[in-house]
């Protein structure tokens, strides 16, 4: 008996904790946003300590260390392998940077309710994306037209414009579907509770027992209406909503993500492209890319592996509490299409800082 | 078990807030070597900075630039290109800050004079000249200098040799430089506090720029 109490206590406790680190969570990815339009992200940021410190450190080194490799593969063919490898490293720790989407993907795998699966091939696809953006630029602006490094800026402002749009356009439309979810999840609680003062008025028992026998009752009569809306029941839900169905067009749905992620080239990349180019050496700069993205992406998709997974953990906390927690997950899906929506639009707007393009 | 997932969430939370402050990383390097021009009076009338870029963005600088020899390039052929850069650089405060007698002035320089690129065919690398003339000029006991990126997509650093010159100056001026790496700031910034934007963290950027401080006293 008391340890069935502490057992429950326990889990309370977990639920409220897990609530409490889902809100600091969201919270942490606005402070990423706001970070980067306050005044504070107008000061230098603090020099080399700690880990970031380290991480900042070693991505200059091996950034710097690329235009040393180009140079040397021209006449020894064994530095295209170290080529290769301090792209691939470099890539990895620079996508911790802005410009390679892992908060916009990550954001739109928790408000669409994506699987991890599907969160590792949209963070490889659109960094493959974007590794082809930078070397059709480079490849046909420097290496065909000639165009000066302002010419290739204006572009990539172009293309820019058009990716954070699209982020933008997809967060709205997140938004809406993700909206009308929330209200219906609203209203479901909304009734629960209308039949829960119901059955109170009604009861002539002790009032300690009709209360949880009623409890139960609300359960399973919410738990049939969720089902006949077509809406999440807690519990055994899984998949996503009718209107937003993966089957054979699933990727179709994914696209519009890939694309308005992988749209804005690396910055990077495009400087070792052109340097590579200068050198007589482009396919070592098109090697040096592909691996960089395929860098990139391994980090990018960590970091959405580890949103797919914290919104499942708060899908199995909101499985046991009926009602709010249904609304709790909409909720987070509606709070994550919002960020989606709000990085589109900072990110056009140019409150929040992008990568430059030097200083053209 | 429920509570099980919960250091992994908190594990997320720290994660979402590491990489926060990871954003900003450099794409261009720039070595920079700096004069502070005296006018006869004993005042200051300008910067003058030459500023080195790194060989990857110096390719990049000069795409497309049309050249006679190859591998090379005149200072004329950079013309264009020069004039680009500091227009450009005018939306960047020509990143460069300056502080009179301990108070901060925006809009202490006017547009720049005397521009002009030139590259090292041998180290490949493009170095931009120019001159910054203070709108007014400056007599103060002590001045400052600050060359940074608030955005830390060029990383600013002295040159290793004779990086800053008083140019006719009075001879009882001094000047020292102190680098972001010469850690006068906490060795370890706690995270509530890197997120706070209080008037007393305002001034916390300058403490990472690459200060030129003269004292005359």
């Amino acid at each position: 008996m008391t340890g069935d109490v502490g057992t429950q206590l326990l889990r309370r406790m977990a639920q409220t904790t897990t609530i409490v680190a889902f809100a600091l969570l969201a919270a942490s990815a606005l402070t990423v946003a706001y970070a980067q339009i306050s005044p504070l992200a107008a000061m230098r940021q603090p020099p080399a300590t700690g880990l970031v410190g380290w991480i900042l450190t070693e991505q200059s080194m091996f950034y710097r260390a690329l235009s040393r490799l180009i140079r040397e593969a021209k006449t020894d063919g064994t530095a295209y392998w170290s080529l290769i490898g301090i792209s691939f490293i470099y890539g990895i720790f620079h996508a911790a940077g802005p410009g390679h989407g892992k908060a916009v993907i990550s954001s739109y795998l928790v408000a669409n309710e994506e699987t991890w699966r599907r969160g590792i091939a949209l963070s490889f696809a659109s960094a493959l994306l974007q590794a082809m953006t930078a070397i059709v630029i480079v490849s046909v602006a420097a290496g065909l037209i000639g165009a000066t490094a302002k010419m290739m800026g204006d572009t990539v402002r172009v293309v820019e414009i058009v990716g954070y749009s699209l982020i933008a356009l997809l967060g709205a439309r997140l938004l809406w579907v993700k909206g009308r979810g929330f209200l219906r999840a609203l209203r479901a609680v909304g009734e629960e509770h209308a039949g829960h003062a119901h059955h109170v008025r009604h009861d002539h028992h002790g009032h300690t027992h009709a209360h949880g026998h009623e409890h139960t009752h609300a359960h399973g009569h919410a738990h049939d209406r969720d089902e006949e809306d077509g809406l999440l029941p807690w519990g055994h839900a899984h998949g996503p909503e009718p209107d937003e169905l993966a089957g054979p067009g699933g990727w179709r749905r994914g696209l519009s993500a890939i694309v308005a992620v992988g749209l804005r080239p690396c910055s990077g990349a495009i400087i070792v492209l052109v340097f590579a180019l200068a050198q007589g050496l482009f396919l070592a700069g098109v090697a040096s890319t592909f691996v960089m993205g395929l860098g990139t992406a391994i980090t990018v998709a960590a970091i959405a592996t580890i949103a797919v997974g914290a919104r499942t953990a708060a899908k199995r906390v909101a499985s046991t509490r009926a009602g709010y927690g249904t609304l709790i997950l909409r909720g987070i899906e509606v709070g994550a299409a919002a960020v989606v929506m709000a990085f589109g639009a900072l990110l056009l707007t140019g409150y929040m800082a992008s990568e430059r393009m030097g200083m053209f | 078990m429920l509570y099980r997932c919960i250091p992994f969430i908190a594990g997320c939370v720290f994660l979402f807030a590491a990489a926060d402050r990871a954003d900003a990383h450099p794409h261009v390097w720039v070595t920079m070597t700096e004069e502070l021009l005296y006018a006869p009076d004993g005042s200051v009338a300008g910067v003058r900075h030459a500023w080195t870029f790194d060989d990857m963005f110096s390719a990049f600088a000069t795409q497309g630039v049309a050249q006679k020899t190859k591998g090379e390039f005149t200072r004329e052929e950079l013309a264009p290109l020069a004039k680009v850069n500091v227009e450009s650089l005018k939306q960047y405060a020509y990143f460069t800050y300056a502080r009179l007698d301990g108070k901060r002035r925006r809009d202490a320089f006017v547009e720049p004079i005397d521009y002009y690129l030139d590259f090292d065919p041998k180290e490949t690398v493009l170095t931009l000249h120019f001159t910054l003339p203070f709108k007014q000029p400056v007599k103060a006991k002590t001045l400052e200098v600050e060359v940074y990126d608030p955005e830390f997509f060029i990383d600013f650093g002295f040159a290793e040799k004779d990086p800053v010159r008083l140019v006719s100056a009075p001879a009882q001026c001094t000047v020292s430089i102190q680098k972001p790496s010469d850690g006068n700031f906490p060795s370890s910034l706690r995270l509530d506090q890197a997120f706070q934007t209080s008037e007393a963290n305002i001034g916390m950027g300058a403490n990472f720029a690459n200060k030129i401080s003269v004292n005359c006293p």
